[in-house]
């Protein structure tokens, strides 16, 4: 379980988060939505440690970000939202492959795992590829692939349909909902479309640094949605 | 575009330099340019030559590619050749020996370009810089580094490009200084974007500098035939 509590988070002088207390609990698909600049990706970051509270705490399965850095991280994969910038080697399986080595895993253990990630999101046809020329939808893939193979019990997609076409938002959608329904993996799917919010059961809803609404799904109503700025 | 930008000439072809290490390759480009600068009468340069046109035709690089590749450095070859030809003419000869050197030097990295993935050759370096390790230099480090470099540049240009679509589209006219000078920013304000994004990312992947390429790179047949061939190539070069 991912539990925050009174966490404040400080940027120039100026609180992006304000006395946030949630829980995500082990094998839900929580959607955290709010309007551009709410504060979602910096509350996201917590998460895996890339941002540290300034006052109050984040808890990932026990373990304090501020002190367990690492250990956090390896719970909580996160998929940004530009993919692009995510990629570190040119070459598909290469990139895969970058989260692995840095865990120092066994040559033949990362080999046989690159391999079943890739077949598992079926992008095996372009593991020699450059990343500089495979679609927005492949390198999309790929990101979540570079996460995936590390086995994280977390995983935060950052917006992940936004540069998206219709027929890739409808895959990538349709494996969080596998990943947290098949491989019983934590989604939390940061967004602002409200169409992404299908598979979600719990919905957190953030305006201006402060969480408006923390419940199930259908819960949710249209006089909430207004009022963080979201068309219903 | 990207492809235009891409890194390396690399063609796969089925060729014995081809399959040689990587690691090798690199050693042996080394080894050989600082050769040519070693050698220096006609026999020892004709020998050389010959060597090359071994290689050449081991590795089956199409000739025009070579040539297509070696053209760039045509324009710098006229010009020392002309400076020769006007400034000491009595030392021509020796201007052209110098210049042959020159395009041996080239045509030798060339085939390693040609016959070696960039991705097998950042893990060569990585390999081969190991014992950097004492001074406290990380191979991973300066792999990743290159790899990096790799990965953006044709990004970089990509940006370019469409930043100046966009811009010719709003009728900017970049025979002005104060615009040339705006879409550099721009570029510029994209690029330490992306290195921001890069970087969290690599930190979420728990970037590790003492971790090492998980690619194992085998000595083979053909690369133990390599060094026997080589070593007396330079033997016959550096004794005789």
């Amino acid at each position: 379980m991912i539990e925050v509590k009174n966490l404040y988070f400080k940027y120039d002088e100026k609180f992006i988060l304000k006395n946030i207390n949630i829980e995500i609990k082990e094998g839900s698909f929580t959607a955290i939505i709010g309007a551009n600049g709410s504060g979602k990706t910096t509350l996201a970051k917590h998460f895996n440690a890339l941002l540290l509270p300034t006052k109050g705490d984040v808890i990932v399965d026990g373990l304090n970000t501020k002190k367990y850095e690492i250990n956090a991280r390896k719970k909580v994969g996160f998929v940004f939202q530009n993919f692009e910038d995510q990629m570190v080697h040119s070459i598909v399986e290469e990139d895969i492959a970058f989260g692995l080595e840095n865990l120092e895993l066994e040559n033949n253990e990362i080999i046989d795992i690159v391999e079943k990630t890739l077949n598992k999101l079926k992008i095996k046809n372009i593991e020699k590829d450059n990343v500089n020329m495979i679609s927005s939808g492949q390198k999309q893939l790929v990101a979540l692939a570079g996460v995936l193979a590390m086995k994280p019990k977390y995983i935060v997609f950052d917006e992940p349909t936004t540069m998206l076409d219709i027929n890739n938002k409808k895959n990538i959608m349709s494996i969080m909902k596998k990943l947290n329904k098949k491989d019983k993996i934590t989604v939390i799917l940061i967004t602002n479309i409200l169409s992404d919010l299908k598979y979600a059961d719990n919905v957190i809803l953030i305006k201006k640094g402060t969480v408006i609404f923390d419940g199930k799904k259908s819960m949710l109503n249209k006089k909430i949605l207004k009022e963080a700025g979201l068309n219903a | 575009m990207l492809k235009k930008l891409s890194f390396g000439q690399y063609t796969y072809k089925n060729s014995i330099i081809h399959s040689l290490d990587s690691r090798l390759k690199i050693i042996y480009v080394l080894m050989t340019s600082i050769l040519i600068f070693l050698i220096d009468d006609f026999l020892k340069t004709a020998i050389f030559s010959f060597f090359i046109v071994i290689v050449v035709l081991l590795s089956k690089i199409e000739i025009k590619n070579l040539i297509k590749s070696l053209r760039p450095f045509f324009f710098i070859f006229i010009f020392i050749f002309l400076m020769y030809l006007i400034f000491s003419r009595n030392k021509l000869e020796q201007g052209i020996f110098t210049l042959w050197r020159f395009l041996m030097l080239i045509t030798m990295s060339l085939i390693l370009t040609f016959t070696t993935t960039i991705s097998n050759m950042v893990i060569a370096i990585e390999k081969l810089i190991k014992p950097l390790k004492i001074l406290k230099i990380k191979p991973r480090n300066i792999a990743v580094m290159i790899s990096i470099t790799i990965r953006f540049i044709p990004a970089m240009f990509l940006n370019l490009e469409r930043l100046k679509e966009a811009m010719l589209a709003r009728l900017v006219n970049f025979k002005k200084f104060k615009h040339i000078k705006l879409i550099m920013l721009t570029l510029l304000d994209r690029m330490f974007k992306s290195a921001s994004n890069l970087s969290n990312a690599m930190q979420s992947r728990l970037y590790n500098e003492n971790a090492e390429s998980h690619k194992i790179l085998k000595l083979g047949k053909y690369d133990y035939l390599s060094v026997a061939f080589i070593s007396i190539f330079i033997f016959v070069l550096v004794v005789y």
